[in-house]
């Protein structure tokens, strides 16, 4: 009989133990899994978030998420500039506000307000009616808004909208100006909840007049596609010396060591403690197992079972146990990331589209390795107490008892 | 306010060129300079000293820095909002502030702030002045501070998080018991049977079990919650040295304590029972191994 039939032998001799054993690694797996999916995952997602918008650069003032309170000034001139590098293929200027919708039904609510000069990619996705036309100011101004303040104020394409803007964070006493709906679209970066519109930059300036009317909030730049982000941040360095531009990698970088660093160090402490408890629990069934059988391992080793066989059972019985458990905490890992995703995107300004939990295959290859090294480890004291079984005086001591 | 990371090494450069190496002294009267406070961190960061003037600008490249003495240091509000940030801050009188960053001349920015607080004489009042106030002054956002959590909130998130965690905990720890359990049974199996032999009941093994089960699950609870106390400490120096923050992280409350015994010794003694009724309720002979 070969040492994995007679692991598996022990293994299922008394199945409830070995049900409750397998239970026990495959609740521990599943977090330890969860945790391993959770250490990237924010980054990871956020990442893509970034990267599907299609520009590989950001440039701020001095910071990198950019606010209200810190503008780009003479914001046609950098344009112009950074438009004109060859490193570049495109640059956008944005501009964030705030607005008051009123609507026709007396409602007045409080939006996010956007101003692009030039084409934004895939910033948004039109879900109904058109995206913002190319010469929006010669037709007129109109403005795109998202799904949850056109269910909020009933909104279709081609609907009429009065925004009253604020660009300053001061508020501002403007007239309210009227915008046609163009289309309705989900914002890359949108938040549950939130109400947002985007306009051309020259309409939102008409809508908010602020005092500053060259100043923009941040650039979306595209680098060159035989350039590279990293090339063109230098170009772009080189010739604004004032500004901030880094690329994704670099923000999602940052992120990783400032934002997101809570749930890195919290998924590091939760592993951490739940491959020691991983330990514990294989060690403990194995030794308990083993201390039961001595005159059993005694007498295998009397009827001229070598050393090395016993070893291979053990370390069998000892995969079996944290294999099946293992294999088992995948699905159950999957099903617990699903639920606690849902928990932690509840948080409010979190982007609809963001997750904490992503499946990555590098994660599922470190769990299992983390889960054999671990059952490795706590097989190590039960094998070292049967391969050094006094046999004689086992068997001794099992007959006499 | 708080002073973007760019400014720093201006503040810097600016500081020591303005102190050399320890406070100026003034040999004739000088206009009296204005005072700022400055977060311990950022002091720290610098290398400052209270009685230093330093100088500060609102605007990154320098542009309109002005004079300030250093009045003192201080921590700021732990805000679990802010944990990731860099206290570099200061303080400033408000009028201090307002010409410090005004960006043009109108008059308004000159009376113009981001916030008012306002303390009641009754706090029970709060409600209905927030209301009184929105209605007084429309366009200005009033809230109490002490509003009710609502589901939406960070906090009341983390804390569904960290309960939905501790949930999985306590599960995978059962069945790890369990399994303890059962296999300890198992090693009694024939101890169990020599009491049945020698006349004692199966109510009376099982009330012995359920005593010896309430005594370690007392005593493992109990070690549990000496356990996290110490790490607390640990976890939160910890923490504190990470983020540079006077915020504390873990905190094992007497409710907490409680609840965590409450939770582990009906599960250590439910264990023990369950595990011994698999045993007991065999015949005397199959305990034997007859």
């Amino acid at each position: 009989m070969s040492s994995l039939s007679f692991a598996w032998r022990s293994f299922t001799r008394q199945p409830a133990r070995a049900a409750l054993g397998v239970a026990g690694i495959a609740i521990v797996g599943a977090l330890l899994f969860d945790m391993l999916l959770l250490s990237q995952g924010l980054a990871v997602s956020f990442r893509d978030l970034l990267e599907g918008v299609g520009f590989d650069i950001r440039v701020t003032a001095d910071r990198f998420v950019p606010s209200r309170a810190s503008m780009i000034r003479n914001g046609t001139e950098v344009l112009t500039r950074l438009r004109a590098l060859p490193e570049i293929e495109d640059a956008v200027a944005v501009r964030f506000g705030r607005a008051e919708a009123l609507h026709s039904g007396g409602a007045h609510v409080l939006v996010n307000f956007m101003g692009v000069d030039g084409a934004a990619r895939n910033t948004w996705t039109v879900v109904e009616g058109a995206d913002l036309p190319i010469d929006s100011d010669a037709a007129g101004p109109a403005v795109l808004v998202n799904r949850t303040l056109a269910r909020r104020l009933n909104l279709s394409a081609g609907d009429s909208l009065r925004l009253r803007g604020s660009c300053d964070p001061r508020r501002s006493a403007m007239p309210a100006i009227d915008f046609q709906v163009s289309g309705i679209v989900d914002f890359r970066f949108e938040a549950a909840g939130e109400y947002a519109t985007v306009t051309t930059l020259s309409n939102l300036l008409r809508a908010c007049s602020p005092t500053d009317r060259d100043a923009v909030t941040m650039f979306l730049v595209a680098s060159g596609p035989d350039v590279g982000p990293d090339a063109a941040v230098r170009a772009i360095s080189g010739v604004l010396p004032g500004l901030n531009p880094f690329t994704n990698q670099q923000f999602v970088d940052r992120l990783q060591t400032a934002e997101f660093s809570y749930f890195r160090q919290i998924s590091f402490a939760l592993a951490t403690i739940t491959l020691f408890f991983a330990f514990l629990l294989i060690a403990t069934l194995l030794t308990v197992s083993v201390n039961q059988r001595l005159g059993e391992v005694a007498t295998l080793r009397a009827l001229g079972f070598r050393r090395k066989r016993v070893v291979a059972d053990l370390l069998w019985e000892s995969a079996l146990l944290v294999g099946s458990g293992g294999l088992l905490a995948l699905p159950l890992g999957a099903a617990l990331a699903f639920y606690l995703d849902g928990i932690l995107r509840q948080m409010p300004g979190i982007p609809v589209d963001l997750h904490f939990f992503v499946f990555q295959g590098r994660a599922t290859i470190v769990y299992a390795m983390l889960l054999a090294g671990t059952g490795l480890l706590a097989a190590s004291y039960p094998v070292y107490l049967a391969a050094r079984l006094p046999i004689a005086a086992t068997l001794r001591r099992e007959f006499t008892s | 306010m708080v002073l973007p990371r760019a400014w720093i090494p201006l503040l810097a450069l600016v500081s020591s060129l303005a102190v050399g190496s320890g406070p100026v002294v003034a040999a004739e009267p000088m206009p009296e300079v204005p005072r700022v406070l400055l977060s311990r961190q950022l002091v720290e960061a610098q290398g400052l000293s209270v009685g230093q003037i330093v100088q500060l600008a609102a605007d990154p490249a320098g542009v309109g820095a002005r004079s300030y003495r250093i009045a003192g240091v201080y921590e700021p509000l732990p805000d679990p909002f802010r944990l990731t940030a860099v206290r570099l801050e200061a303080r400033f009188h408000l009028p201090d502030l307002i010409g410090l960053t005004r960006a043009s001349d109108d008059p308004l920015e000159a009376e113009s702030v981001t916030r008012v607080n306002v303390a009641l004489d009754d706090p029970d009042d709060a409600q209905a002045f927030a209301r009184d106030l929105t209605s007084r002054l429309p366009g200005l956002t009033v809230q109490t501070t002490s509003r009710p959590l609502s589901g939406s909130n960070l906090f009341v998130i983390l804390d569904r998080f960290h309960a939905a965690i501790a949930t999985v905990t306590i599960l995978g720890s059962t069945a790890f018991l369990l399994a303890l359990m059962v296999m300890r049974s198992e090693e009694r199996r024939e101890t169990a049977g020599i009491l049945r032999l020698i006349g004692l009941s199966r109510p009376r093994i099982l009330l012995e079990v359920f005593v010896e089960a309430l005594l370690v699950a007392l005593a493992g609870a109990l070690i549990g919650v000496l356990i996290a106390a110490v790490v607390q400490g640990l976890f939160n120096r910890f923490f504190q040295w990470r983020y540079d923050t006077a915020l504390v992280f873990v905190r094992v409350t007497p409710g907490i304590a409680l609840r965590c015994v409450a939770i582990a010794v009906p599960l250590g003694v439910l264990a023990g029972v369950v595990s011994s009724w698999t045993l007991l309720r065999r015949n005397i002979m199959s305990l034997l191994r007859r």
